[in-house]
């Protein structure tokens, strides 16, 4: 189905009920082998269409989406819905497009894709001989088009190859992920590998819990990653106009994290899957960075939200909520002997889940551990601990890191949704509980 | 809707490629969203998500395949993807996917909309909101509410669910949410928020039902006393009273999840993780005076259903059972492993999602106290009021929530405000140290996530006040 011609009828539909519009379709085909206990529990596969419209009228606001091939039908409903608005407070005219399209296509994911046979590739990666393993490996070709009544006319191309991996030894576990916009076994056996050490070391180490308190502790990549897409999504004007911003009494040039802390938004980098060219007003996009040595240098804008809060649209639309697309955080000078080197004596949490915030607008929050935390004396892997949380406030964690290592890793998963190339972070004095 | 005949053709195609299961599910979401700051509409979303789903069994391997076209062509495409991923899945299977016995419907449902969603114009839906908004009081005595979110949302689920094996479901429930983030201030620096959700099916009378301004007014004055009069909370050993908000989460966290078969199995282990349930030896897990159950065929319920979306007939599922361990909420995949009975517990979300086991309405069973019985008989305690922050570790034992509002309690009467207080302790504990169970059994409404990709389902989770003795409070 060319979806090119499919935006354009659609185009052409709402621009009878709208001043001002845009058409974004989205064509995904998505091919997912989801492992547990060592073997593939399902494979899935998408073929997918969605329609979605942003349509302006006398400053009311209106978003549809559809999943659907012919959309003429429902979209003929556009003038009952956009009379029934009221003008909107967070209105702006659309800007003049000027996206800049990117695409990649790594055609051995294409190929997988669109035969909807992962089979060699499953048989190539054997996650399976690694022993009891879960997790999943994602292949997905992905077409976007943009249409606007501003002139946007723009259409890109993407793949994506991801997974994550979690290994259990003997009543312990590790977990690990990547991703990437080509097809690299290298990266899943990375991962793979990861996994296997951490839970071999905790299988190995004796158990030993250790009381709540303040600890120096090393974030690995995957609990970095966490943490950091909390900050970038703070840094949104969406979460700061909403009432979920820990920045929300912050500006730019305000010091809001450690010195060590760079982290940028990437969506021109074409080999995280989550690059593009423009943003959902067509604007064009630009890498940039949101946290620049500790001083927060970006609120992240659409055109609305740059109106109400003051200053410009950084291309990072969303219609409603401005997102990041690539997180990156700069690497350090440290290798990860270094990093527990200067751990000593303290707790490495190698991966988390379930972050939740008592209080959004003061940043107090919990998640907790899960797979191997390993307690280190002196340097030393002494044993490993059962869960536990981090319990403390954002401010004050990221105003904590004390050392960024060097080796970056590509990570997403369920807890790091939006694509991260980051390293491991030391944090000199933060909260951690457990159960009493 | 869709032509069925689609429906069983699709059947048709997987069988013909080597399915040994096959099933075909017609999926449509209507979605109406209002989004109102601070009294303003922002927006209003509409959203359609229709498409078709499909499962097949084939040589031991589960495939899933979903399309949004439901052009014939397209769909039979489709069909064979998904016998194409169930072979992919079987290259490394060890365990052949079965699919048990169940007690597979031929039927057709709706649940009835006293005032039907449609008959309620968009504009008097958005009205209705502003108005709700300007009945609010917003500020006190220094205190503000900096910004305050509502969002509605009714919706319109529409299935059609087929399989190889002769189910044939019919079903149509409409339901409708409010969600609301209120932030404030006490004028001195301090900040807080209050996220809550309503939510259940029916028609608008479900949004009337929720006598919405006086639900968020009462909020308000959960964040005017935690900002202004309340104090940092005691620590150490004491009794708590939990309210039936927290209770209700607190079931559907640590009896729910863990007693998803597919969690105890292992088959979400990198996701949403396992359950204590797998190597948990002991026959108890709380006192007597615990039980809870999943029901999906509460009326009006948020989790309302009747039939699953394997075609199984829903039925009260015992979890806990005075404190003992009782049953697992199973698909037929997991039951087929148990050597039992389905239960009806699969849930897609859309169509671009495959059925897995969900909760539908979570709840601890009343009773025969009241709140002032609980409360006279504490000498020192805590009673936990509202929360905002909570989270569990993912076999489901150790779990952590955070009082919002929250009391002293002295001498059997509520004291002293106090906020931020943590009640963090494993299942076993929680459910061991509950010595008396309140009659006043109330639900609350939420979005359940699992799966990969996540699907977020829509639950209620509920329970009466329950008074916990010797607990340890930080």
């Amino acid at each position: 189905m060319d979806i090119h011609s499919l935006a354009e009828q659609a185009a052409k539909i709402v621009s009878k009920y709208a001043g001002e519009y845009i058409v974004k379709i989205t064509r995904t085909d998505d091919l997912m082998v989801k492992y547990a206990r060592g073997e593939s529990t399902v494979t899935q596969s998408w073929s997918t269409i969605d329609v979605e419209v942003y349509a302006a009228k006398n400053q009311r606001i209106l978003i549809t989406s559809y999943s659907t091939t012919t959309p003429e039908r429902a979209l003929e409903e556009l003038p009952r819905l956009i009379e029934a608005l009221q003008p909107s407070p967070l209105y702006a005219p659309l800007p003049q497009a000027n996206g800049e399209p990117l695409s990649f296509v790594d055609e051995k994911v294409r190929e997988v894709v669109l035969s909807g046979d992962a089979r060699k590739q499953v048989e190539e990666l054997a996650l399976e001989e690694a022993g009891d393993v879960a997790g999943k490996v994602e292949f997905a070709l992905k077409k976007v088009v943009l249409v606007g009544s501003n002139g946007a006319d723009y259409s890109y191309e993407a793949t994506h190859f991801n997974g994550y991996i979690r290994v259990f030894r003997e009543g312990s576990s590790g977990q690990w992920s990547w991703t990437s916009s080509s097809y690299e076994p290298s990266l899943a056996r990375k991962a793979l590998e990861q996994a296997v050490e951490l839970a071999s070391l905790c299988s190995r180490l004796p158990k030993k819990s250790i009381e709540p308190g303040r600890y120096r502790v090393l974030l690995s990549p995957m609990v970095a990653g966490n943490l950091v897409e909390h900050l970038a999504m703070a840094a949104s004007a969406g979460s700061i106009i909403f009432g979920f911003s820990f920045l929300q009494a912050r500006k730019p040039g305000d010091s809001v994290a450690s010195e060590e802390l760079t982290v940028l938004d990437k969506p021109r980098d074409t080999s995280l899957p989550g690059f593009t060219g423009f943003d959902d007003e067509g604007v064009a996009t630009r890498d940039k960075p949101i946290v620049e040595k500790g001083v927060l240098k970006t609120i992240l804008h659409n055109t609305k939200t740059a109106r109400v809060l003051g200053g410009e649209t950084t291309g990072n639309a969303g219609w409603i909520t401005p997102h990041p697309y690539n997180i990156e955080v700069k690497p350090g000078d440290h290798t990860l002997d270094e990093l527990i080197e200067a751990l000593g004596t303290g707790v490495y949490i190698t991966n988390n889940w379930y972050t939740r915030f008592q209080n959004y607008l003061e940043g107090r929050f919990s998640t907790v551990s899960r797979d191997a935390v390993i307690l280190y004396e002196n340097k030393k892997p002494v044993a490993c601990t059962e869960r536990i949380r981090i319990a403390d406030t954002m401010p004050n964690l990221f105003n904590s890191i004390e050392a960024i290592g060097r080796e970056a890793w590509q990570i997403e998963w369920w807890e790091v949704t939006v694509p991260t190339r980051i390293p491991h972070i030391l944090i000199k004095d933060i909260g951690l509980s457990k159960p009493t | 809707m869709i032509d069925e005949s689609l429906l069983n053709r699709l059947i048709e195609e997987m069988n013909s490629r080597g399915a040994e299961y096959a099933e075909a599910r017609y999926h449509n979401i209507v979605r109406t969203s209002i989004i109102v700051l601070n009294g303003m509409v922002i927006g209003v979303g509409k959203e359609v998500k229709e498409g078709i789903a499909l499962r097949a069994v084939a040589e031991g391997g589960l495939g899933f395949a979903s399309s949004t076209s439901l052009n014939t062509e397209d769909a039979l495409a489709a069909a064979r993807r998904a016998v194409m991923a169930a072979k992919t899945s079987a290259r490394t299977k060890r365990n052949p996917v079965r699919m048990g016995p169940a007690r597979l419907g031929r039927a057709k449902y709706s649940v009835v909309e006293r005032e039907p969603l449609e008959d309620v114009s968009l504009d008097d839906k958005v009205k209705s909101l502003i108005e709700e908004y300007k009945a609010l009081q917003l500020e006190k005595n220094g205190f503000k509410v900096s910004s305050l979110t509502l969002h509605y949302a009714e919706s319109i689920e529409t299935k059609v669910v087929v399989t190889s094996d002769s189910a044939h479901v019919e079903s149509r429930v409409p339901r409708v949410a409010v969600f609301y983030n209120i932030a404030a201030s006490n004028g001195g620096g301090k900040q807080a928020n209050r996220f809550f959700e309503l939510g259940g099916s029916g028609g608008y009378e479900v949004y009337r039902g929720f006598n919405l301004a006086k639900q968020i007014q009462d909020d308000i004055e959960s964040l005017y006393i935690a900002l202004t009069r309340a104090r940092s909370p005691p620590r150490g050993r004491m009794d708590v009273i939990v309210s039936p908000e927290l209770v209700g989460l607190i079931v559907h966290e640590s009896a729910g999840h863990p007693s998803e078969a597919d969690r105890v199995l292992g088959r979400e282990a990198a996701q949403a993780g396992m359950s204590f349930r797998s190597y948990y030896k002991e026959e108890r897990i709380g006192s007597e005076h615990v039980t809870v159950v999943d029901d999906p065929t509460i009326p009006g319920s948020l989790g309302f259903y009747l039939y699953d979306d394997e075609g199984v007939a829903a039925r009260e599922r015992v979890l806990y059972d005075h404190g003992r361990l009782a049953e697992l909420l199973h698909n037929r995949e997991t039951a087929a492993v148990y050597g039992v009975e389905s239960n009806a517990a699969a849930r897609a979300m859309d169509y671009e999602s495959e059925p897995i086991i969900r909760m539908a309405n979570t709840y601890m069973k009343p009773g025969d106290y009241s709140f002032e019985e609980l409360v006279e008989d504490v000498k020192y305690g805590v009673y936990i009021k509202k929360y905002m922050e909570w989270n569990i570790d993912d076999v489901r034992w150790g779990q952590r929530y955070v009082g919002l509002e929250a009391y002293i309690i002295q001498n059997g009467e509520l004291k002293q405000p106090i906020t931020n207080v943590v009640l963090e302790t494993t299942t076993k504990n929680f459910y061991s140290s509950i010595d008396a169970v309140g009659k006043d059994l109330k639900f609350y409404a939420g979005i359940c996530g699992k799966g990969e990709p996540a699907q977020g389902v829509p639950v209620w989770m509920g329970g009466p006040h329950v008074r916990l003795r010797n607990m340890y409070i930080g």
